[in-house]
């Protein structure tokens, strides 16, 4: 009977074994969970760069990288991350804590994550490149300066600066008799409507929810409106500047100069506009004329670039600057810094400015050859990085200020006015009240 | 002797019950911390992050329902209560009848009815992301295609902006969505169809019942558990849906087309995890209705 049972068994695989290979197998995946000495590993540096609509720049970035890897003994890998996305990729990467050793990112994410305690004190580098280079230019300086978010003031290195351009087709305003770029944004609507004929609208500005809409922001603010106090606290939207501007928006709108689909442009709808000879103006931060200068060099010839213009309170025409950090967690803090301070070199900057979309941030770098005049798009840069406003000014820079940015709510009053027809009154209300809900998070 | 078999016999009985037990517990344990962990902790987890203030790189603190007020005193959040339950049952009531009527014909001995039907499911087995920019491309203003069937043809001569304006932006975001998400409907109601005993309809025939009337009294009393289970599911699919909205319109003109899943990403992309938690938390009571229904219906029909 006993003999019987037992050959019904599955040969050599008693409940115990299983049990015992169970556990087994449980020990093994746990163990495997704990990182493994790091004797066992090399040097290796992955780097997270800021793709850019130039695939020549994001080459450039990639293959310098690598090669100064292979010049130092450091084993790299360079993913190249859209920059629409970088918030989203960085919020995964510190909520598992798998972010890369160095990156690329803007003022706002910089902002938030070194009140995070996430990156490394830079200031050292920082001080050698400016001493190497004639100094910053004041605005970057000024504006990448972080004390006030987590107490260290350098968290990154600089490398470029960015901001919006007013590009326009001259060779449809000259024949209209307008051979200048606008100064003030009346001005603008006057030239838009000269050129205002289907397939072409005057003004291919975006009324959406994505950050090229936040254009609109510094449009009100150059009309004299505020987002906030100068405490950065109380929401002062519902002032009567803020209907002046809004004045300015509903008389363009009514005269149908916008682009048809911009309210729900994504953040390529102006480059369409533009690129498919749809749009007179565009605020753009160049990288449309890069795409033209490459794919159609007729519409490149035929556009012009011009500072952002002016409101009844003068330009406001706010900069954003990139960095490049090194996280704190990073085991290789040598080989990040030397790669920032070789990525700074005037030689590969040269080079990247030259097919990037940034303007420069230390001051010999204005007399690169990138920045000789012939480069129409980074002598508007040039501009902006010289004579730009820092970031959010009049308003004052703080995080509440980056999430109202970030929730849209200028262009939202915008588009409640233009595309749900409310009112003035009804509209600021609630641009208001969200507004003040957001500062008062903070 | 009779003692000891007495006192042996219920031990080991007992024991080797215990045992046995333990070792089913041993061989499921796997998959339940599989599902523990995959499942059950993301869940527990959003609705924590829900009552925080967590932003990236913070664990957050606790703020209670703040989250929830002051989503509740946002315009934007009724209308995207409102949104998803247009979308959601219009979409339904579009698909229905697009589904079940393509599912009768096809249904029928037509001539190529084979590769009618695979025609049909193509919408189904494109890419949702391909579909819906394909939508997108069709609806622009100026050279998409429906504009320019419109010019060509004389029915409309101006450019209307459909995803632009408040008045057609939330039909053109449901026509695209019944269009993507027809073919589920079709193929699950034909699968009823086929299904349905000839039986029933020759008895019907005999007692003299019309084609309306054989329809109307055998068809859908045969084929309704598989409309409501349908109907469950693809509302809640279309509930929790993302990309049609998002890739047409990221939720606007203003808020004409915004819904929770888009309104949850902008919480998301602007940093602000707990507030983007609290939207889908706020979903939750529905879906889980809706999900508990669907499985109770469905595990009703497999026994």
């Amino acid at each position: 009977m006993t003999k019987s049972f037992d050959t019904q068994k599955p040969a050599g695989w008693s409940r115990r074994r299983v049990l015992k290979t169970a556990a087994s197998g449980l020990a093994l995946a746990a163990a495997s969970s704990f990182p493994m000495p790091a004797l066992a590993q090399g040097k290796k540096l992955t780097y997270w760069g800021g793709l850019i609509f130039s695939d020549d720049a994001n080459k450039l970035l990639t293959d310098t990288i690598n090669a100064w890897g292979a010049a130092n003994g450091v084993a790299t890998e360079v993913v190249m991350i859209n920059q629409n996305e970088t918030t989203q990729k960085v919020s995964a990467a510190v909520s598992s804590n798998t972010m890369p050793d160095a990156l690329d990112m803007g003022l706002g994410l910089a902002r938030l994550l070194a009140r995070q305690s996430q990156f490394s004190d830079v200031g050292d580098l920082y001080k050698k490149i400016g001493d190497a280079q004639g100094g910053w230019f004041a605005g970057p300086d000024t504006a990448s300066d972080l004390t006030a978010d987590g107490g260290i003031a350098r968290v990154g290195i600089p490398f470029g600066v960015n901001g919006n351009l007013l590009l326009r087709r001259k060779d449809l305003l000259e024949p209209a008799g307008f051979t200048e770029a606008p100064k003030t944004w009346d001005e603008l609507v006057t030239q838009a409507e000269a050129i205002n004929k289907a397939p072409v609208s005057g003004l291919g500005l975006a009324l959406s929810n994505v950050g090229d809409a936040n254009l609109q922001v510094a449009v009100l603010q150059s009309f004299g409106g505020r987002i906030a106090d100068d405490a950065g606290k109380k929401v002062t939207i519902d002032s009567p500047e803020t209907r002046l501007w809004l004045t300015w928006l509903k008389n363009a709108w009514d005269k149908g100069l916008f682009s048809p689909g911009n309210t729900t442009w994504d953040g390529a709808g102006d480059n369409q506009a533009y690129l498919s000879g749809q749009a007179g103006f565009i605020a753009n931060t160049g990288s449309v004329g890069i795409a033209a200068r490459k794919d159609d060099p007729e519409l490149f010839e035929s556009s012009a670039f011009s500072p952002l213009p002016g409101g009844p309170k003068g330009i406001i025409s706010p900069i954003d600057v990139q960095l490049r950090a090194i996280t704190k967690a990073s085991p290789v803090q040598d080989e990040a810094k030397a790669l920032l301070e070789h990525l700074s070199s005037p030689e590969f900057m040269n080079a990247y400015f030259n097919v990037a979309i940034y303007g420069p941030v230390l001051t010999n770098q204005e007399k690169l050859q990138a920045f000789d005049g012939t480069n129409t798009i980074l002598v508007g840069l040039l501009g902006l990085a010289k004579n730009g406003t820092a970031p959010a000014y009049p308003d004052v820079n703080n995080a509440a200020f980056a999430d109202f940015g970030s929730n849209f709510l200028i262009p939202k009053l915008a588009q409640r006015v233009v595309v749900d027809g409310w009112d003035f009154d009804k509209a600021i209300a609630e641009a208001q009240t969200q507004g003040q809900a957001i500062y008062d998070k903070y | 002797m009779t003692v000891s078999t007495q006192d042996s016999t219920p031990r080991r009985r007992f024991g080797g019950g215990f045992k046995l037990k333990l070792f089913a517990y041993a061989l499921v344990a796997p998959v339940v911390l599989l599902i523990l962990g995959l499942v059950a902790y993301p869940f527990f987890f959003a609705i924590w992050v829900s009552f925080t203030d967590m932003v990236i790189g913070s664990t957050g603190n606790f703020i209670g329902f703040k989250n929830f007020e002051y989503l509740a005193g946002t315009a934007t959040f009724w209308a995207a209560i409102r949104n998803t339950i247009v979308i959601v049952l219009v979409s339904d009531v579009l698909k229905l009848v697009i589904g079940l009527g393509l599912a009768l014909l096809v249904h029928q001995n037509l001539p190529g009815r084979g590769i009618f039907r695979s025609f049909l499911m193509l919408p189904w087995a494109m890419p949702a992301f391909v579909a819906f920019l394909t939508w997108r491309v069709l609806y622009q203003p100026i050279g998409g295609g429906i504009n320019l069937i419109l010019n060509q043809t004389g029915l409309y001569a101006g450019t209307v902006d459909w995803l632009g304006t408040r008045t057609t932006a939330m039909a053109s975001v449901i026509i695209a969505s019944v269009w993507r998400g027809f073919p589920f409907w079709f193929i699950s109601i034909l699968a009823a169809l086929q299904s349905v005993p000839k039986e029933l309809y020759e008895a019907a025939i005999v007692d003299g019942a019309n084609t309306w009337q054989r329809f109307w009294n055998v068809t859908i009393p045969s084929i309704l558990p598989v409309i409501i289970v349908t109907t469950l599911l693809s509302s809640i699919w279309t509930a929790n849906g993302f990309e049609h909205v998002w890739l047409l319109t990221a939720g606007g003109p203003s808020d004409a087309t915004m819904v929770f899943p888009v309104l949850a990403y902008f919480g998301m992309q602007t940093q602000r995890i707990g507030e983007a938690a609290a939207v889908s938390v706020y979903m939750l009571p529905v879906l889980a209705i809706l999900v508990i229904f669907a499985t109770s219906l469905m595990m009703r029909r497999e026994e």
